[in-house]
């Protein structure tokens, strides 16, 4: 059999199987194929942007555990790098005490083991932490060795007394040993003849006084060279530990390593333009052909049956397609097929498919998406769509593999075989081993004589204690000291804080001047700060942003209905945004109307281009050409139930309110007026923008959300429905709307003409300050902003913000969820006051009221996986932006309106940009519960999904004691009582005091007067 | 007067001067290792381009003032052979180069503006505005050549530029591959051109357009009557047209070119690179008005381009491959306009396209917003057969690099490696004369 095997004639015998046994091997191909499937990434159309775990298929998995399988399968990182770890050491943002405590707290009984003569393990450990030694190819030790000043200068990071302690020690020895050996007979421990050759040239130093002439800088090159030689002995003695390399898993590889030709190349050009054109949801003006066929008929149409030039490298293809078509071979008998071909046996089938199909996990992952949702997009893809992806990609795989393999190995072989040729052992050699030995002995000081006189046996001790702590294991230490930081700062705040302020009894609360109930978004905390800076009196509360109102929602401007609601919430109810005042009959030809709306948006850009060279003048000139607007049409939401599913009705409108205010316990003391404000986010020339708008809002604005729920809690007939539920609102609470732009700041007003008389004044009362309150939020998000000067006000930095949404040249309109850490559920008293550093998602929950945790359990289960969903997918952007995240957003096109590609053609990109995650500090979200340890405890082992999370450590948990106010920290199963590290919170008299001046991260204080 | 002239000729002078020391200082920095910072090279960039923008304008305000048509910047004869043969560095300001060094300086000054903030905190910040200087250079160089060997010496900045800012993520394979197949299409064409410069120079004894093109103002210049290698060196031309404008069939590098960062990929290759061999023709053009034959070529070429690329644009599904083949589209329909003799419609063609393309450029990214997803009727009924054949025409781009790749680069490739291979034999065959004869048969066998 030659390397023609790719094509069909040569299908092995034992692929002809009929009947029973062919189904049986069909159903466990398909499968393995689910299986495989679960690790392409699992992000939708990049219109409707979804926070999700980035390693969801590994979340049965404990989080340590999980990252190591995602580099193993995905190829991303686990931790960050361990030179950026480094730097946090230096700049203190991981501490050595800290380092110390994680490494006890790893090692347990095993920490202050003397288990080797380099002393004790967390000794050992932690000077490797400090100073890594060097790794690398074995030549580049040698040269390292041989042309650097390795040999002559003790490492600078040796404090002096370990320096001067070394050489004296060496000189000693040498003094002695040296002198006393040379022109003896027998030198049994073989240590003269070693120093011997250390010392160099015999003339140099065996004359009269030879030594006693060195200096200082002579005995520690002597020195370095005497613990160099005893170091490479040692290894050479130390018996080699070898491991198999690892197999190469795909044909690919092993052709790739052995003619330096990457075939992926050729199938990935066929493929990225067929998966463009056939997944293209609108951008190319003409449709593929045929594309409702599904992917396989369609690519057998364009491929098989058309006229065309084929590369030549794919010779075969057109026959291979027509056959597949002729002979009605489906594309899973077709994988089982190729995989045959290939040589793939039973126990492989897994592993080879997986790496398959992410070979190009973008377009994959992207049919996998649009075949689970199904109708979801304008253009839906059918069930069983990744399938026929991965029929077409393992034909084409193995015509590239057979053709490559003719040419480069001149057709020896055939492709079954083709991988076994490439296996090898890998072994670190005596120079890598020797030289973590000299690096690191010169940290902790160990004399050469000491090394010297190590037998077999405490060399493999030696090279054991410091190969059982590889660069990964570092970056684990290091990466949980980087969380210690950060947890300890945040629970020593909330500590300090719960002991600092009393529970007012609700009865002697007074009523609050108005109440702004927002999204639980870590970017509204700060707003909600500034909000309760501005105007004690009112009161500020957290929900998940869409209100509780999970609806289908299309807007006035039309297009598709959109799931206005978390993604777990499947909702069947439309709503509609409707205009009040008839549209004006529009009447003109298609042409001039096409040709008006190109030369309207071309002559708008002509202004954007304008302010990315001329801002302020083209500010000016707008504001000079603005002519007073007619007013926008005034729109309604239609809520009421109408037809099968439009609306709903009053009973659901009723158990949504009810649910709504008691999730969050505002059932009592209703101020006069209460203001729903969704939040939302625009900017251009950003093809993101959906990651930085409401995620609890399905990856939209919950503007829409926001006037759902007053127009429900205004209406009589729910209220009346409410009282029957024994919660009242009174008669003079008034629900208002307001969307909060997070990236301009701004304010809109929603359903403004709603408001009756009565409530006007109040009504822009509060808006007034809402409108100031954004202004200070703008200013205090323009410290992380480079190009905002320092000293900006209030009115300076709304006009700044303001701008980066209209720039066309900025990729960083705002930092979205950037530096989110924490996620507090509980009452704003745990939090009010506190500068969270917009780096908390605040939720509110009353323990008072419920007394049988059915509230706090149905807000965890939603707040559990959007919060952490957020987390987990900065962690990974940030800790490998390349694998996990999108990379720079510099080269992005955006491709099939479906997502970014990196330039001409590529992979789709998934997960966050470089730009999204570059102030982001990976750490794994803190929740902390305001309720006691024993319910929640109960909550852990009732609910499955959020018990687990906790258990395998996808999050930290802690728990604040509505009662006692004791604060318990959930560790290895238990809860633990936490004492506050620091005695007293750091205070500022606003939070402007606190954050002047400052870019980098804060820590917490209070804010206000003592 | 006078004065007046040796202002023209200062000002003329800066228009040049200017990218150059901006190019000077930027890559002699990275040179020595010594890092500026973002906003020092944003301010060097910002007066460098602004002092060439008010330079080509003073120079405009003094052509019309006094009413003079052309200004020259001659800086000498570089190399001078008896008297038939002079090798000139020579600058023109007139009808041609003047609005088309103003439309360079212009969009790059919009494009380094924009870059500023796009590639902020950017690790190849610096790299970025080298070759950026680098490309202005090369652009007012050309556009502004006086000589056929001053405007080969810009062209080639153009393309070592273009090519290094294609593959500025040079850290990804694809990048890389895609900035080498731009840079063998750009020698294809700076081939043509450098062998139609020797045939000029070898016809009329050097390179400057007046006296190759006759001394007529552009566009009424009208070539000298004894140009009897115009066929010849009007081919050659048009070869080195099409390769810097993605004319048929050398298109597969304009949408390849996209991997660039969104504003070199705008400017740079969408809207002035791109025009630069219509430029040439337009420069040119009294040597095509020579010859009927060359017009129907030229004419040809351009329509045969703008319609495939306009095919093409419709099955395009990534938004930059769809501007790069609108915007060939236009090219073609511009190079078909020189060819039919219509300058000053050409020349106005060139600059509004050059604009409205940079700047649906630069709002790419914002496509999600504006081509709202349309459904698509599905059609299940008999598709013709041809229309699928059409559909992967347009699809793998006309085919045209396989075209190139199959009957040019392949067979060319080929030849290379069996030279090759017959010297390995040929000096282990000498090497075993002397070598045992055992070695000698093995290392043989090893390259047969």
């Amino acid at each position: 059999m030659d390397a023609s095997a790719g094509t069909s004639r040569a299908v092995p015998e034992r692929a002809v199987a009929t009947g029973a046994a062919l189904e049986d091997d069909l159903e466990r191909l398909s499968a393995a194929i689910e299986h495989a499937a679960h690790f392409l990434p699992a992000q939708g159309p990049i219109t409707t942007f979804i926070h999700h775990n980035t390693l969801h298929a590994f979340e049965h998995l404990p989080f340590e555990t999980a990252v190591l399988r995602g580099r193993e399968t995905l190829g991303g990182e686990p931790y960050l790098s361990e030179a950026r770890q480094r730097e946090a050491l230096r700049r203190g943002r991981i501490r050595i005490d800290e380092l110390r405590r994680v490494l006890e707290h790893d090692l347990g009984t095993r920490a202050y083991e003397r288990g080797s003569s380099l002393g004790t393990r967390i000794e050992v450990r932690l000077a490797m932490l400090q100073h890594p030694p060097r790794v690398g190819p074995t030549d580049e030790l040698r040269w390292h060795v041989a042309e650097t000043d390795a040999l002559r200068r003790i490492r600078p990071e040796a404090s002096s007394a370990t320096r001067e302690g070394l050489v004296a020690e060496t000189r000693h020895w040498a003094l002695r040993d040296l002198r006393g050996g040379v022109g003896r007979d027998g030198d049994p421990s073989g240590a003269s003849a070693l120093l011997i050759e250390a010392a160099g040239p015999t003339a140099e130093w065996s004359g009269e006084d030879g030594l006693e002439q060195w200096s200082d800088a002579d005995w520690e090159r002597f020195t370095l060279r005497v613990l160099w030689r005893v170091c490479r002995d040692g290894a050479r003695a130390a018996a080699v530990q070898a491991s198999p390399a690892r197999a190469p898993i795909r044909h690919r590889d092993a052709l790739l390593a052995a003619t330096g030709v990457d075939a992926d190349t050729l199938v990935h050009d066929i493929l990225i333009r067929f998966c463009g054109v056939w997944l293209d949801q609108g951008l190319a003006r003409r449709a593929l052909p045929g594309r409702a066929l599904g992917f396989l008929a369609s690519f057998t149409r364009v491929y098989g049956r058309s006229r065309g030039w084929l590369d030549g490298r794919l010779r075969g293809l057109k026959r291979e397609l027509r056959r597949l078509e002729s002979e009605r071979i489906g594309a899973l008998e077709s994988i089982r097929e190729s995989l045959a071909t290939l040589g793939v046996e039973g126990s492989e089938r897994g592993e080879f498919l997986t790496a398959t199909l992410l070979a190009l996990r973008g377009w994959g992952g992207m049919i996998r998406q649009l075949e689970a949702r199904g109708a979801g997009t304008s253009r839906g893809v059918p069930a069983g769509s990744l399938v026929e992806f991965l029929a077409i990609r393992l034909l084409l795989d193995r015509l590239a593999w057979a053709d490559l393999a003719r040419r480069e190995r001149g057709g020896a072989g055939s492709l079954a075989t083709l991988r076994s040729a490439a296996r090898g052992v890998v072994a670190a050699s005596v120079e890598q081993r020797a030289f973590q030995v000299f690096e690191l002995s010169q940290v902790l000081g160990i004399a050469p004589r000491v090394l010297f006189e190590l037998s077999a046996a405490g060399w493999a001790s030696v090279l054991g204690e410091i190969e059982s702590f590889p660069s990964l294991e570092r970056r684990r230490i290091f990466h949980l000291a980087y969380e210690k930081r950060l947890y300890t700062q945040t629970l020593d705040a909330l500590a300090l804080h719960a002991q600092d302020v009393a529970q007012p009894a609700a009865s002697t609360r007074r009523r609050p001047s108005f109440q702004w109930i927002c999204c639980l978004d870590e970017r509204e905390e700060s707003m909600r700060r500034h909000l309760e800076e501005l105007a004690p009196e009112a009161e500020t509360f957290g929900v998940a942003g869409f209100f509780n109102v999970a609806m289908l929602y299309r807007g006035a401007a039309g297009g598709e209905f959109v799931a206005q609601c978390p993604v777990a919430i499947k909702p069947d109810r439309r709503v509609v945004e409707e205009t009040t005042a008839a549209p004006v009959a529009a009447r003109r030809s298609v042409i001039a109307a096409s040709w008006s709306a190109w030369a309207r948006r071309e002559a708008a850009s002509v202004g954007l281009v304008t302010s990315v060279v001329f801002p302020r003048a083209t500010e000016w000139a707008a504001r000079r050409l603005a002519r007073p607007h007619p007013p926008a049409a005034t729109t309604r939401l239609r809520l009421e139930r109408d037809g099968d599913d439009v609306g709903f009705t009053l009973d659901e409108r009723v158990a949504i309110a009810e649910r709504l205010l008691r999730d969050m316990g505002l059932v009592d003391n209703l101020a006069r007026l209460a203001i729903f404000a969704g939040h939302g986010s625009t900017s251009l020339n950003n093809p993101h923008v959906s990651a930085y708008n409401c995620g609890a809002c399905g990856g939209y604005s919950g503007a829409p959300n926001a006037r759902a729920a007053a127009l429900m809690l205004n209406d009589p007939r729910v209220r009346a429905g409410l009282a029957a539920r024994a919660l009242t609102i009174p008669d003079d609470t008034w629900f208002a709307a307001v969307e909060h732009e997070t990236c301009t700041d701004a304010i809109t007003a929603l359903d403004a003409d709603l408001v009756p008389e009565s409530h006007r004044g109040a009504y822009e009362t509060a808006l007034a300050l809402v409108v100031r309150a954004a202004a200070r939020n703008a200013r205090e998000r323009c410290r992380r902003f480079l190009s905002a000067p320092l000293d900006l006000d209030s009115k300076a930095a709304r006009a700044h913000v303001a701008h980066r949404a209209l720039d066309l040249s900025q990729v960083r309109p705002e930092l979205g969820h950037a530096t989110n850490a924490l996620c507090v559920v509980g009452r704003r008293a745990c939090t009010r006051g506190l500068f969270l550093d917009r780096r908390a998602f605040l939720t509110s929950y009353d323990p008072a009221r419920d007394d049988d945790l059915a509230i706090l359990t149905r807000t965890l289960r939603a707040v559990f996986p959007v919060c952490a969903g957020i987390n987990l997918e900065y962690y990974f952007s940030t800790v490998d932006n390349l694998v996990y995240g999108c990379g720079t957003k510099l080269p992005h096109n955006i491709a099939s309106l479906l997502g970014v590609m990196d330039g001409a053609a590529g992979d789709l990109r998934t997960g966050l940009p470089w730009q999204m995650v570059e102030i982001h500090e990976p750490a794994r979200l803190l929740f902390v519960i305001e309720t006691s340890r024993e319910s929640m405890a109960k909550i852990l082992e009732r609910e499955a999904d959020i018990g687990g999370m906790c258990r395998r450590g996808w999050v930290n948990l802690a728990t604040l004691d509505p009662a006692t106010r004791a604060v318990h920290v959930y560790q290895g199963g238990e809860f633990r009582r936490y004492h506050a590290s620091a005695a007293v919170l750091p205070r500022a008299e606003t939070s402007h005091a606190w954050y002047r001046g400052r870019r980098d991260h804060l820590e917490f204080a209070a804010i206000g007067r003592a | 007067m006078t004065t007046r002239g040796e202002l023209a000729w200062l000002s003329g002078f800066a228009v040049i001067a200017s990218p150059c020391g901006l190019a000077f200082v930027l890559g002699a920095g990275s040179l020595v290792g010594a890092r500026l910072s973002e906003s020092t090279i944003a301010r060097l960039v910002k007066w460098s381009t602004l002092a060439g923008l008010g330079a080509t304008l003073l120079v405009l305000a003094i052509m019309l003032g006094t009413g003079e048509r052309r200004v020259v910047v001659d800086l000498g004869d570089w190399v001078t052979i008896s008297r038939d043969y002079h090798f000139a560095l020579k600058f023109v300001f007139d009808r041609l180069s003047v609005p088309f060094a103003l439309l360079a300086y212009t969009l790059a000054g919009a494009i380094a503006a924009f870059a500023r903030r796009y590639l902020h905190r950017e690790p190849g910040f610096n790299r970025f505005f080298t070759l950026y200087a680098l490309f202005l250079l090369g652009m007012t160089t050309t556009s502004l050549a006086g000589t056929i060997e001053t405007l080969f010496a810009g062209w080639e900045l153009v393309g070592l530029s273009s090519a290094l800012l294609v593959g500025f993520s040079h850290e990804r394979a694809a990048p890389a591959r895609s900035a080498l197949w731009v840079w063998c299409v750009y020698r294809v064409s700076d081939a043509a051109l450098v062998l139609a410069a020797a045939a000029l120079h070898h016809s009329a004894g050097g390179g400057d357009f007046d006296e190759l093109l006759g001394s007529g103002l552009w566009p009424h210049a009208r070539a000298l009557p004894p140009l009897d290698q115009a066929h010849a060196v009007g081919a050659l031309l048009l070869i080195a047209a099409a390769g810097k404008s993605a004319l048929i069939p050398f298109s597969g590098w304009l949408p390849r070119a996209m991997e660039g960062p969104t504003p070199s990929s705008a400017v740079f290759y969408g809207a002035l690179s791109v025009h630069l061999g219509v430029f040439l023709l337009l420069r040119v053009s009294p040597i095509l008005d020579a010859s009927p034959a060359l017009c129907a070529a030229t004419v040809a070429l351009g329509l045969a381009t703008a319609l495939f690329a306009h095919l093409a644009r419709g099955v395009q599904t990534d938004v930059k491959s769809a501007l790069s083949f609108a915007s060939l589209t236009q090219v073609g329909l511009i190079t078909a306009e020189v060819g039919l003799g219509c300058r000053y419609v050409a020349l106005v063609h060139l600059l509004a396209h050059a604009a409205l393309r940079a700047m649906q450029f630069l709002r790419a990214p914002s496509m999600l917003r504006e081509a709202a997803p349309r459904p698509v009727a599905t059609d299940l009924a008999r598709l013709a057969r041809s229309r699928s054949s059409l559909y992967r025409f347009l699809m793998e781009r006309g085919y045209l690099d396989l075209f190139l790749l199959e009957l040019f680069v392949r067979p060319f490739l080929a030849a290379a490696r069996g030279c090759d291979a017959l010297e390995r034999r040929w000096t282990s065959w000498l090497a075993g004369a002397v070598a045992t004869s055992d070695a000698a048969a093995a290392s043989i066998e090893e390259f047969t």
